[in-house]
C-alpha cells in the first residue's frame, strides 16, 4: 500500500511525568474515584448509588481540569466542563427525578451475592488491574503508570456491580461508573485524544442514558402492572 | 469521492419523513425504499470507482474509502434495501392488523433510518475513534427497534441488548485509547494517531505490548456486538423480539459492522505483531462461538432464536476464516460476510411472513408452511438450505474456500473441526425448518399478507436476495471478485 504523507503538524505524544504537582492531584483524584466505586459497590440504597456516581464524576471533572491546566488545552477545559455539567449534575438529577422518585425506588433487594462477597471480589479485581498493566505496557516515571491501573480497577468495579445487581437502575449506574473509569484512563494516557471523538462519545452517552431511562421506566411499570393483575386474580 | 460518501450515507435518512404529522405508513415506506435504493446504487458506483482509482481520504483522515470499506458498504446497503422493502410491507400489515399503533410505526421508521445511516457511515470512518462513536450510535438506534412493541418481553430483551452491548462497546473504547497510546513514539498529530491508514502504514513502529492489549480488547469489545461467545447472550433475545425486518438488519447489518471494526484492528495487529497472536485470538473466539451457536441451534424452540443462533455460528465461521488468514482466508471471510448477510436477511424477512400468518414464534406451533404459504414456505426452506451451506448457493462456495484456506495454512485438524461443526449446524437448522415446512396445514389456513400490493412488496426482497445467492453460488461476477481482491490487498 502507498504510505500516506504526513500533512498536519506533527509531534510525539505529550505525556505527564509522575513527579509534577499536577500529577499528584490527578493521582489523588484517581484514588478517590476508586474509593467511591467501592462505596457504591458496598451500598444497598438507590439514592446512594446515584450520589456516589455524581461525586465520582465531579472528581473526574476536577482531574480533567488539572490536566487541562497542565497542557493549556481549551479542548480539555471544555471536556472538564462537560463532565461536570452532564455527568456530575444532569445525569444524577435526571436519574433521581425520572427514575428513583417517580418509580419510588429506595432499597435494592435484587442482589445476587452478599455485599461482603462482592467487596472481596472487588478487591481481587483491583489487584488484577495492577497485574494486568505490566511494566512493558507502561514505563515507570509516567503518571499514566500510576493512574491507568486505578482506572482499569474502576472499570472492573463498575462491571462487577452490573453483574451482582439485577435491578436495571443499578446496572445503569454500574455502566456509568465503568464509563468514568474509561475517561480517567483516557485523560492520563491520551490527554490529546481528538476532541471531535470525545464530543461524539459524550453525545452517545447522553443518548444511551435517555434510551435506558425510557426502557427502565417501561420495564418497571410493566412489572408493577403484572403484580397488580396477579393480586386481582388471586382475590376471592 | 467525498460527495459520493454522502450519497451513500444520507439517503436512508429519508425515512425520517415519518416524523411529519400527515405522513402515512404507506408514504413513509415508499420514501424509505426510495432512499435505500439510491444509497445502494451509490455504494455500487463507489465500489466501481475504488477498484479503478484506489483509496482516498477526506476531512483530515476522518473519512476514508478503500476497497474494504466499499465492499462492506455495498453489503450493508444491500441489506438495508432488502430490509426497507420488507419493512414497508411488514409495518403496513401490522398496522392493518392493529398490532402496531400509528405512533409505533412512526418510531419504527425514524429509528430504522437512523440505524441504517449510522451503519453505513461507520464503514467510511477512517478515524477509529469516529468508528467507535458511529457504531455505538447505531446500537442505540437499533435498541429502540428491539423494544418497539413495548411488551414486557421485548422491553427486557431491549434492556439486555443495550446494557450488554454498551458495556462491550465501552471495552472497545478502552481498546481505542490503548491503540492511541501505542503510537506515542510516532511523530503525528493527535487526529492522525487514530487514523487507520496512518496506523496501518506505521504498524511496525507501534508499541507492541499496548497494541496487543488493544487488539484483544477490541476483539472482546466489538465481539460483543458481533455476537462472539461468551459475549453473545444478548443476541438471541434481541433478534427474537425485534420486528422481523429489524431482526434482518441486526443480523445481516449490525453484526457485520462489528466484524468490520475487528477486521480493521486485525490488519494493524497482523502488520505489527506478526500472524501468531491475532490468529490465536481469532481462532479461539471463532471456534468457541461456532460451538455455542451449533449446540443452541439443536435445542432452540423458537424459530427466530434458531436463526439468531445460526447467525452466532456464522460469525464464528467468519472469525475462524479471519484466523486462518492469508489472502485466501481473508478472501473467504469477506465472501462469507456477503453471502451470510444476504441469506440471513432473506431468512429473517421470511420469518416475518410466518409470524404474521401463524401468530406464533414457536417452532412447535408452525406446521405445513409449504402447503399454507407456498411462496414464503418455499423461500424459507430454500433460504435455510442456502444459509446452512448447501450447493448451489453462495454460502457453500465461501465455506469451501474457508476449508481450503485452513488446509493451505497447514491447520488440517482445525479445518476438520470446522467441517464437523458446519455439518452439525446444518442438521440443526435444516432439521427444524423441515419440521415447520411439512405436516398438515392448520385450519383456518394462515394468511401472511391479505392485500395483493402487500404480497408483492413483501415478496420482492425475498426473490431478489435468493436469486443473488443462487448467482453467487454458481459464479462470482468479475466486478465483485475484483472488489474482493482489492479489499484483501488493502489490509495485507
Amino acid at each position: 500500500m502507498r504510505v500516506p504523507a504526513v500533512t498536519l503538524a506533527s509531534a510525539s505524544l505529550q505525556q505527564l511525568s509522575s513527579s509534577s504537582a499536577a500529577s499528584t492531584l490527578v493521582s489523588l483524584s484517581a484514588v478517590l474515584m476508586l474509593v467511591l466505586s467501592f462505596a457504591c459497590l458496598g451500598s444497598k440504597l438507590f439514592n446512594r448509588y446515584v450520589a456516589y456516581y455524581g461525586a465520582q464524576s465531579i472528581v473526574l471533572s476536577f482531574a480533567a481540569a488539572v490536566v487541562a491546566v497542565r497542557f493549556h488545552s481549551a479542548e480539555l477545559w471544555a471536556l472538564a466542563a462537560l463532565t461536570l455539567v452532564l455527568k456530575g449534575i444532569a445525569i444524577p438529577v435526571a436519574t433521581r427525578q425520572l427514575l428513583l422518585e417517580r418509580l419510588d425506588l429506595r432499597r435494592d433487594v435484587a442482589l445476587s451475592t452478599g455485599l461482603s462477597t462482592s467487596l472481596i471480589v472487588g478487591a481481587l479485581l483491583t489487584t488484577f488491574a495492577y497485574l494486568a498493566i505490566g511494566d512493558d505496557t507502561l514505563p515507570h516515571g509516567l503518571l499514566a503508570a500510576a493512574v491507568v491501573p486505578l482506572s482499569l480497577a474502576v472499570v472492573l468495579l463498575g462491571a462487577l456491580s452490573m453483574v451482582v445487581r439485577r435491578h436495571a437502575v443499578a446496572q445503569l449506574i454500574g455502566w456509568l461508573i465503568t464509563e468514568n473509569g474509561v475517561f480517567l484512563g483516557a485523560i492520563t494516557l491520551a490527554a490529546t485524544f481528538p476532541f471531535i471523538v470525545e464530543a461524539g462519545i459524550f453525545l452517545d452517552l447522553v443518548a444511551a442514558v435517555l434510551i435506558m431511562v425510557v426502557f427502565v421506566s417501561g420495564i418497571t411499570r410493566r412489572l408493577a402492572q403484572a403484580t397488580a393483575t396477579e393480586l386481582r386474580e388471586l382475590r376471592g | 469521492m467525498t460527495a459520493l460518501i454522502w450519497v451513500v450515507v444520507l439517503p436512508p435518512l429519508a425515512g425520517l419523513v415519518a416524523l411529519a404529522p400527515r405522513c402515512t405508513t404507506r408514504i413513509a415506506g415508499a420514501v424509505l425504499v426510495g432512499g435505500a435504493t439510491v444509497s445502494f446504487g451509490a455504494a455500487v458506483a463507489m465500489a466501481a470507482l475504488v477498484v479503478g482509482r484506489g483509496h482516498s481520504q477526506s476531512l483530515g483522515g476522518f473519512f476514508y474509502v478503500d476497497a474494504l470499506a466499499s465492499f462492506f458498504a455495498v453489503t450493508v446497503a444491500f441489506v438495508v434495501l432488502l430490509a426497507s422493502l420488507g419493512s414497508a410491507a411488514y409495518v403496513q400489515a401490522e398496522r392493518d392488523a392493529g398490532a402496531l399503533s400509528s405512533f409505533q410505526a412512526r418510531l419504527y421508521f425514524t429509528f430504522f433510518s437512523v440505524f441504517g445511516a449510522g451503519m453505513l457511515a461507520s464503514m467510511f470512518a477512517g478515524n477509529l475513534g469516529l468508528l467507535w462513536v458511529l457504531i455505538e450510535a447505531s446500537t442505540l438506534a437499533s435498541a429502540a427497534l428491539v423494544g418497539l412493541e413495548a411488551k414486557a418481553r421485548s422491553l427486557e430483551a431491549a434492556w439486555k441488548y443495550v446494557i450488554i452491548c454498551s458495556l462491550g462497546v465501552t471495552i472497545a473504547l478502552v481498546a481505542t485509547v490503548f491503540l492511541f497510546y501505542s503510537g506515542s513514539a510516532l511523530h503525528l498529530s493527535s487526529d492522525q494517531r487514530l487514523t487507520w491508514a496512518f496506523l496501518f502504514a506505521h504498524a511496525r513502529e507501534l508499541q507492541p505490548a499496548s497494541l496487543r492489549l488493544a487488539f484483544l480488547l477490541a476483539v472482546i469489545g466489538y465481539g460483543t456486538k458481533v455476537g462472539l461467545a461468551p459475549m453473545h447472550t444478548w443476541l438471541p433475545d434481541a433478534h427474537a423480539e425485534a420486528p422481523s425486518p429489524a431482526s434482518a438488519m441486526l443480523s445481516a447489518g449490525l453484526l457485520n459492522t462489528g466484524m468490520y471494526a475487528i477486521v480493521r484492528y486485525e490488519a494493524i495487529a497482523r502488520a505489527a505483531l506478526g500472524d501468531r497472536y491475532p490468529e490465536t485470538v481469532l481462532l479461539t473466539f471463532g471456534f468457541l462461538t461456532m460451538a455455542v451457536g451449533v449446540v443452541f441451534m439443536m435445542r432452540s424452540g423458537n424459530y427466530k432464536r434458531l436463526f439468531a443462533y445460526s447467525s452466532i455460528e456464522q460469525m464464528g465461521i467468519i472469525s475462524v476464516a479471519l484466523g486462518f488468514g492469508g489472502p485466501l482466508g481473508i478472501f473467504a471471510a469477506l465472501f462469507q460476510v456477503l453471502t451470510h448477510a444476504i441469506g440471513k436477511a432473506v431468512l429473517f424477512l421470511t420469518s416475518g411472513h410466518v409470524s404474521l400468518g401463524y401468530k406464533t414464534r414457536e417452532i412447535g406451533g408452525v406446521r405445513g408452511t409449504l402447503g399454507a404459504l407456498p411462496f414464503a414456505g418455499g423461500v424459507l426452506l430454500l433460504a435455510s438450505l442456502a444459509v446452512a451451506g448447501t450447493p448451489p448457493f453462495g454460502v457453500f462456495l465461501s465455506e469451501l474456500t474457508i476449508v481450503r484456506a485452513g488446509f493451505a495454512g497447514g491447520a488440517s485438524g482445525l479445518a476438520g473441526l470446522f467441517l464437523l461443526l458446519v455439518v452439525i449446524g446444518f442438521l440443526g437448522l435444516v432439521g427444524s425448518v423441515l419440521s415447520m415446512s411439512t405436516g398438515d396445514v392448520p385450519e383456518p389456513a394462515p394468511v401472511a399478507y391479505p392485500t395483493t400490493s402487500g404480497r408483492v412488496l413483501a415478496a420482492a426482497p425475498l426473490v431478489a436476495g435468493l436469486s443473488c445467492l443462487l448467482v453467487l453460488g454458481v459464479f462470482v461476477p468479475s466486478g465483485l471478485s475484483e472488489l474482493l481482491l482489492h479489499a484483501v490487498r488493502a489490509i495485507s
